[in-house]
């Protein structure tokens, strides 16, 4: 009895079965651990759902999905189905975007991270994704940094930066409507950095700027800056804020009558915000980062239009849709490239990579530079119609189709030094 | 630069006179039913949406003139449901639920129209300019100013001279002895929600049109309007009224000289006028008690 109340001594029995059973799981561990490839990669993606940029920010999360589905209909990744997480990282709240990185990555153990529209949110996710070494691509955010002096060896940008874009039209909008520029700005790091380029090309070709308005995010009435614009009397007033800061700016310009007296252009525009436009606003050259409306017979097109349409109840693709459709299959075809899903050889592999057709969905040739992790996308120049041209939903005419790699500044004026882990 | 700010002015009382609309609304609940409206902002969505999907049956004049009682209506319906209960209570309780309600709107308008903004187009009439130099003074702008003119003043009519409009203006002082002298009282509350949701409704129509639909749209619209408020005075109408017209002004005054600083400037104004007057211009003093 008193025997039981202590420990026992360990029974011979005992050991031999416990020497046998660490045996056993030597012998038997690459049994177990092959079966962790039936289990699906996880990919996650945190776009904003709610606020401002939701609009986009859905749409780049709808190209995602579109392009798992594809993936998952012709054996995933390296045989492994493919699973899509998606979490709400808000418009602007930074804290929110980099808590649901953190829960993708630590407790949902996702091999991708995807994220964001807002650019400040992409960089704070940026910082998180390096810290844990998981790949990681922005679709949307465009500040120069990120692929710029805050470039890192897991980080990727599918859309043009804000010196790209500003490279894209100066030259054009120089020659065709004069040199001297007065801006309207959103006073946040997009709108600064997408000025700096403007300014830097203006002075570059001989212009000058007669005046910037630095906007707040989300002003409604953009008057005030109206008046002073048109007081300066400019050859452009060029447009560079966006999303729904662009549809009122725009309404108010036509509504003004501006848009009759001085030339209106920018740098950038979406079809979100063209959508939510009417038809009278629809005014000025810009430059899409992706156009549904090409040449007939660009490879892969009607097809990928087709599954859009179906997804968003008959509406036509958007830049956005492109974007997350583009990040998705870029990710695939570099881990098929390198031949295993482990970050750094992922990342080694996209550096470089050249998109094939049916992806890019455009002539030139699309690919992420190794240098700083950029793609090198087209840029479609054109004008906004007020009237489409026998087709309603044809609401922009694409004059050229400019080559990323010419209009992109060197890896070293972006002043990226890429890190490469050891 | 006279003429800048001449022009700068006149464009803010344009758009004083669309916040003081809010905010005469938001003003109206706040005084009889001290229930902190935060949801304000989400009935003008519902306007403009309402607004949005009635013109092509109605027209652009009719959804303008059936929109916004529809949305009283709806106004109405929410506060006998919800807003009702929490009468007497911590005006904090009120504030968290017109905060949750805020949000479901926004969120429920987002499901039904999809989160992308919606182009809203307004009668040709509307929109020539008043002339080359003025042109800003577009046709659409008149035409919101003198709606917004035509309410208040068929507000302050009602308020003044229509027994309803007594007893709204009486429960504002002494809601207890308005009740004690036999007048319904849930009734005159639940009237009075809805005619602040009515300018709510309304505010939400005319924006749309000089800014287009999105849900998100309320926010931007809904802190000038408590601003307005607590510059021209808790309790006052004839002072929110005048608030709305001064944050105006002041914005658009600011954004000649400092542009980054137009937004920010109604928050200095409000510091300032809680600093030196704390009742506001024209408000009573322990108003807001």
């Amino acid at each position: 009895m008193t025997k039981d109340l202590f420990s026992r001594p360990v029974q011979r029995r005992t050991m031999l079965k416990a020497g046998l059973a660490i045996g056993a799981i030597q012998v038997a561990s690459p049994f177990v651990i092959s079966a962790l490839a039936d289990e699906p990669l996880r990919i996650g993606v945190d776009e904003p759902l709610t606020g401002t940029y939701a609009a986009v920010g859905k749409n780049e999360v709808l190209g995602c999905q579109l392009a798992v589905d594809e993936l998952n209909a012709k054996n995933g990744i390296l045989g492994r189905k493919i699973e899509m997480l998606s979490e709400d990282s808000t418009s602007g709240d930074a804290g929110t975007a980099v808590q649901k990185a953190r829960k993708l990555i630590e407790r949902d153990n996702v091999n991708f991270l995807v994220g964001n529209v807002n650019s400040a949110l992409s960089q704070a996710m940026a910082q998180v994704s390096n810290e844990k070494g998981i790949l990681h691509v922005v679709p949307g955010g465009h500040t120069d940094p990120i692929t710029g002096t805050d470039c890192k060896w897991n980080v990727f940008r599918v859309c043009n930066t804000t010196r790209m874009e500003a490279n894209a039209v100066s030259d054009l909008l120089f020659k065709t409507y004069g040199k001297r520029w007065h801006f309207i700005t959103p006073d946040y790091a997009f709108g600064h950095t997408l000025f700096q380029g403007c300014e830097a090309d203006l002075k570059k070709l001989g212009g000058t700027v007669t005046g910037n308005e630095l906007t707040p995010l989300g002003t409604t009435d953009f008057s005030a800056y109206l008046i002073k614009a048109r007081t300066a009397n400019p050859d452009v007033l060029v447009v560079l804020v966006q999303g729904n800061d662009m549809v009122n700016c725009l309404k108010q310009i036509s509504q003004f009558g501006i848009d009759k007296q001085i030339h209106v252009a920018g740098t950038q525009q979406e079809l979100e915000s063209v959508e939510a436009m009417p038809p009278e606003a629809r005014v000025g050259v810009w430059m899409f980062e992706w156009y549904w409306k090409q040449a007939a017979g660009t490879p892969g097109l009607d097809q990928f239009i087709a599954e859009v349409r179906k997804r968003t109840g008959g509406k036509v693709p958007t830049a956005r849709n492109w974007f997350g459709y583009v990040t998705v299959h870029s990710y695939a075809l570099a881990c098929e490239k390198a031949k295993t899903i482990d970050a750094k050889k992922v990342a080694a592999a996209l550096g470089d990579m050249e998109l094939p057709p049916e992806i890019k969905l455009q002539p030139n040739k699309v690919y992420f530079r190794a240098g700083d992790h950029q793609l090198m996308l087209s840029a479609f120049i054109g004008e906004l119609l007020k009237q489409g041209d026998g087709d309603p939903e044809n609401l922009f005419k694409v004059n050229s189709i400019v080559a990323g790699d010419s209009i992109a500044p060197s890896v070293e004026e972006t002043g990226c030094k890429m890190q490469m882990p050891a | 630069m006279l003429e800048l700010i001449f022009f700068n002015v006149t464009n803010g009382l344009i758009v004083g006179a669309f916040y003081a609309l809010m905010a005469i609304g938001l003003s109206l609940i706040l005084n009889l039913s001290g229930v902190i409206n935060f949801a304000h902002g989400g009935f003008l969505v519902i306007g403009g949406y309402l607004a949005y999907a009635l013109t092509p049956y109605l027209g652009f004049w009719g959804a303008l003139l059936v929109s916004p009682f529809l949305t009283a209506l709806i106004g109405f319906v929410i506060e006998r449901l919800l807003i009702r209960r929490l009468y007497g209570r911590d005006p904090l309780y009120s504030l968290l639920l017109t905060f949750g309600l805020a949000f479901i709107i926004e969120d429920g308008t987002r499901q039904i129209w999809g989160a992308n903004g919606l182009p809203v187009s307004v009668p040709e009439t509307l929109m020539t300019s008043l002339s080359s130099k003025f042109f800003f003074i577009t046709g659409y702008r008149m035409f919101m100013v003198a709606t917004v003119a035509v309410v208040v003043g068929l507000l302050f009519v009602l308020l003044r001279y229509t027994r309803i409009g007594i007893r709204i203006r009486a429960g504002t002082l002494d809601l207890e002895t308005v009740a004690a002298l036999g007048v319904n009282v849930r009734a005159l509350r639940s009237l009075n929600f809805a005619v602040g949701i009515f300018l709510a409704g309304l505010a939400g129509v005319l924006a749309g049109g000089q800014l287009g639909l999105e849900p998100t749209m309320g926010d931007n619209l809904l802190m000038p309007s408590f601003i307005a408020i607590i510059v021209g005075g808790v309790g006052s109408l004839t002072g929110t009224l005048i608030g709305g017209l001064l944050i105006g002004v002041a914005s658009g005054l600011t954004a000649v000289f400092f542009p980054s600083a137009s937004e920010a400037v109604i928050y200095v104004l409000m510091a300032v006028v809680l600093l030196i007057r704390p009742r506001g211009l024209l408000g009573e003093e322990g108003m807001l008690t």
